[in-house]
Formats: C-alpha cells, sequence, structure tokens
C-alpha cells in the first residue's frame, strides 16, 4: 500500500518547522513573552544583588544566575508551544497526518530550540550589560557559547516531551516545572558548571572540556530516550 | 488463581506470593529488631568519618572520633537499597505497561513506586541525622545527597502527575514514561555529579570497608527490609486490586439497576 506522492520525512519536517515559524511571525506571542520575562527575571536578580558589594567573587555566581534565567524563560515558551498545539485542536490534524511521530518530535524540538535561541541571543547579552559594572568575566568568557548551545539543545528536547505530556494534565504550568527541573538537573549541573568555568578562566578552564563532553553525552541518551518514547505519549 | 491473557501471565492476587507476605512480615519484624540491639549493643563503635579539616559539631572539634551516630548507617544503606529495589521494579512494570498497555501493570507500578516513595523519604530521613551529626551540616550538595534529592523530586514528580490525569490510559502511559526518564536520568545525574565535584566543601573520606560484625548487622537488616518492602508491597497490590474489582462490581451492578428501570417503565 504505497502512496505515490507521498513527501519524505525531510519535507515533513520541513513544513512542520515552517508551521512553527510562520505561526510564531504571525503574533510574535512567544518570542515576546519569553523575551520579556527574561528581562524580569534580569530585574529580580538585579534587586537580588543590589546590596552585595561589587567584586570579581559575584562572576563565580553569575555563571549560575544566567542559567536560572535560561531554565525559567524556557519553562514559559515550552508550556506556550505545546498548548498553541491544543488550542483550535491543531495537534489533532497533526496526528491524522499519515507521518512518522518521531518526525513531528524532531520539528517541534527544532522549532522550539530555534525560538530559546533568539531569545538567548538579545537575552544573554543583555545581562551581560546589567551585570558587567559587578565583576570582569575573563578572557574565555566567549567560550559560554558552547555550554549555551549544548544545554539549549537538551532544554529543547526534553522539554518538548515533557510539555507534551503536561499539557493533557490539570495543572499544566505547575506539573511542567514539576517535572522538567529534576530531570534536567543533571544538564543544569555540568552547564553551570562549563558556564562558570569559562567566565573564571585560568585555572578553573580545566572542568570546562569535561563538563562540555558531559553535557552533550545527556543530551544524546536524554533527546534519544525522549524521541522513542514519544510516540507513545503522542498516541495516548 | 492466574489470568491468562494473550498467553502472558499477569501479577494477579491470591497466588504464591500473598502466601509469603505474612511470613515476611515475621521475617521483617525479628530481623530488623534483631539488628536493631545488635548495632547497638553488639557491634562495636566505629570511628567516626574523618573529616579534611577539624569541624565543630555541636560546639566539639571533631576530627576523627567515635561517633554513636555511625549507627544510622546500619538502617540508611539497607534503606535505600531496598528504594532503589522498588524503583527498579516500578521501571520494569512500565516498560511492561508500555508494551502491552495491560492495566495490571500500571497497578504494579503505581504501587511499586509508592514503596520506593516510602523507603526514600525513611532513607532521606535517615540520611538527614548522617549529615547533621557526622558532618555537621543539615545538607550539602554531596553527589549521592544530590542524586537522591533528585530522585525524590522525581517520584514525588510521579505522584502529582497521577493525581493530575482523570483518564485511566493516558494515566498509565505518562506516568510510565516518567519512571523510565527516572531510571535513566537518576544514574547519569550520579555520574554527572560525582565527575564534576561541585565545590569547596569538606571531603569526607572513609576509610576501610566493613568489619565482619557489621557486615552481618547490615546484611540481617537488608533481608529484614527487603522482606518489609515485598510484605507493604503485597498488601498494597491486594487492596488496590480489590478496590478495582470492587469498582467493576459496582459499575455492573448500576448497569444492572438501570436496565432494570428500563425494563420496569
Amino acid at each position: 500500500m504505497s502512496v505515490p506522492n507521498k513527501p519524505s520525512g525531510m519535507r515533513q519536517f520541513a513544513a512542520l518547522l515552517s508551521k512553527d515559524l510562520r505561526r510564531e511571525l504571525r503574533t510574535k506571542e512567544m518570542l515576546i513573552s519569553m523575551f520579556v520575562y527574561a528581562v524580569l527575571v534580569i530585574v529580580v536578580f538585579g534587586v537580588a544583588l543590589s546590596f552585595a558589594r561589587p567584586s570579581d567573587d559575584l562572576i563565580q555566581v553569575s555563571g549560575g544566575l544566567l542559567w536560572a534565567m535560561i531554565l525559567f524563560t524556557s519553562l514559559l515558551g515550552l508550556n506556550r508551544s505545546m498548548s498553541q498545539e491544543m488550542e483550535g485542536r491543531c495537534i489533532e490534524g497533526l496526528l491524522l497526518a499519515p507521518m512518522d511521530r518521531g518526525v513531528i518530535f524532531l520539528a517541534k524540538v527544532t522549532s522550539n530550540l530555534m525560538f530559546l535561541a533568539v531569545v538567548e541571543l538579545i537575552a544573554v547579552p543583555l545581562f551581560w550589560v546589567f551585570f558587567s559594572s559587578f565583576a570582569h568575566p575573563a578572557d574565555t568568557a566567549w567560550l559560554i557559547a558552547v555550554p549555551l548551545i549544548a544545554g539549549s539543545i537538551g532544554i529543547a528536547g526534553i522539554g518538548t516531551m515533557l510539555s507534551s505530556m503536561t499539557v493533557n494534565t490539570r495543572g499544566k504550568d505547575v506539573m511542567l516545572a514539576l517535572l522538567f527541573i529534576p530531570v534536567i538537573y543533571p544538564l543544569l549541573h555540568c552547564c553551570v558548571s562549563a558556564t562558570t568555568s569559562a567566565l573564571l578562566g585560568g585555572v578553573a578552564m580545566d572542568a570546562f572540556t569535561m563538563s562540555v563532553a558531559l553535557a552533550v553525552g545527556f543530551d544524546i541518551i536524554m533527546i534519544l530516550i525522549s524521541w522513542l518514547l514519544y510516540q507513545f505519549i503522542l498516541d495516548a | 488463581m492466574r489470568d491468562k491473557e494473550e498467553g502472558k501471565r499477569v501479577p494477579e492476587i491470591g497466588g504464591w506470593p500473598d502466601r509469603l507476605a505474612p511470613i515476611a512480615v515475621i521475617i521483617a519484624a525479628v530481623l530488623t529488631t534483631a539488628g536493631f540491639l545488635d548495632a547497638f549493643f553488639l557491634v562495636p563503635p566505629v570511628p567516626g568519618a574523618s573529616v579534611s579539616e577539624p569541624a565543630s559539631i555541636g560546639g566539639v572539634l571533631i576530627q576523627n572520633k567515635l561517633l554513636i551516630s555511625q549507627k544510622i548507617f546500619f538502617f540508611h544503606m539497607p534503606v535505600a537499597m531496598v528504594s532503589f529495589c522498588a524503583l527498579a521494579f516500578a521501571g520494569y512494570y512500565s516498560i511492561r505497561f508500555l508494551m502491552s498497555r495491560n492495566e495490571r501493570f500500571d497497578a504494579c507500578a503505581k504501587v511499586a513506586m509508592e514503596i520506593a516513595l516510602v523507603f526514600v523519604l525513611m532513607t532521606m530521613a535517615t540520611g538527614e541525622m548522617w549529615t547533621r551529626f557526622e558532618w555537621g551540616v543539615w545538607w550539602t550538595w554531596d553527589p549521592r545527597l544530590t542524586t537522591y534529592l533528585i530522585l525524590m523530586l522525581i517520584v514525588i514528580a510521579y505522584m502529582v502527575l497521577r493525581s493530575m490525569v482523570d483518564d485511566a490510559e493516558r494515566r498509565g502511559v505518562f506516568s510510565a514514561v516518567l519512571a523510565i526518564i527516572a531510571v535513566v536520568d537518576v544514574p547519569i545525574c550520579l555520574m554527572i555529579t560525582r565527575l564534576i565535584p561541585s565545590s569547596v566543601h569538606p571531603v569526607v573520606v572513609r576509610e576501610g570497608g566493613m568489619s565482619p560484625e557489621m557486615g552481618i548487622c547490615v546484611g540481617m537488616i537488608m533481608v529484614g527490609m527487603l522482606a518489609l518492602g515485598f510484605a507493604l508491597y503485597r498488601a498494597r497490590f491486594r487492596q488496590v486490586l480489590l478496590s478495582q474489582r470492587a469498582e467493576a462490581i459496582k459499575e455492573k451492578m448500576d448497569e444492572g439497576s438501570s436496565l432494570g428501570s428500563e425494563v420496569m417503565k
């Protein structure tokens, strides 16, 4: 039973991805809300640090704060991305289309990753602008791009899978945070470690390679498992 | 009394495991009590943890001291082992559920996870006492502690997730997925926190293994706790299954009576 004009997996993927991107470009609701939220988190950190004396010690904390901002911002975006699919029962249309569930997963992960990347591109420099008066990062600071990429991929992968579950539960947003934060913890640990090493530079760089390698390993294992389990979630 | 479904056996109540359960309770009671007495009265105290730098505990400077708090270990370790066992079973039944979509496996996974939660909480309670009295702090982000905290949070999230989904099949699938993720995530978490040590906390070194006396004591309590876990599992499983049956009978009776009233009209 072969369908003559069935589009290839790549074409299906491209179609799904362009659907997500077009929708976002028209409404801009996810990007704007994530970006505003990131700014608000920066403001909260500003208050939290407002009585700390500027010193180079603060650089040890800033990597962790940066990741706290990314984590909270991404939680917001992941929630939105799946509940958009539920509105107007878009998800049912997707499930009726004759395509592999894995393609849906990968397309959703990619679009989430792209939105997260766009927000990070603006929010991370902004974070630096607001807190650069506190402490000066080392010359190796540009290397934080590596853990940022590895971390974002993991967040998008696992987050997409978990948020597809939690949109079908009663306490949507809370439930996602409850599942997402413990599961992502190992990745967060690696990324904070790598980011802090890059910001500190010098001797601290020793831990950088190991942290990044572990983050990448975590990404690969968890995304593979998410990809395998995704069909069960969608079929339920 | 075993249901045969698609030629495969599913866990049932009333078989040999349920006849074994009361014996397990007795074994658990005897062995844990004996282990408790053994730990406190027979096994000689062991030098406490030697800390990399002298630490002040309760106003006393501790470097290497005979600590009564070391007795916590005799309960802490077996209880932690049982919690891992229960988790492994929860993971196993979750995979069986995803493969067969048989509700029975979902019930098994759920009960195993509940037992895991009980033992995880016991481990956390004894662990907290340990960190307070041996290491002098209420909490430290040591790899094992961190991993165990994450594990506890995931098990709690599992329970919350179950209560947040109304549809039975969907609930089963979601919680099975989470259980499988937990089983994969937790060892990775331990490995990662080990390989990237978080910081500057005192490194706690304990030299040497267990003496034979300690080994026997731990072994006794371990077997006792395993028996306890097994008995709890059977009791809870029995209860869950019976209430499911009662529910089914109730539905049938409702159908019957509504049919009856239709006929009367």
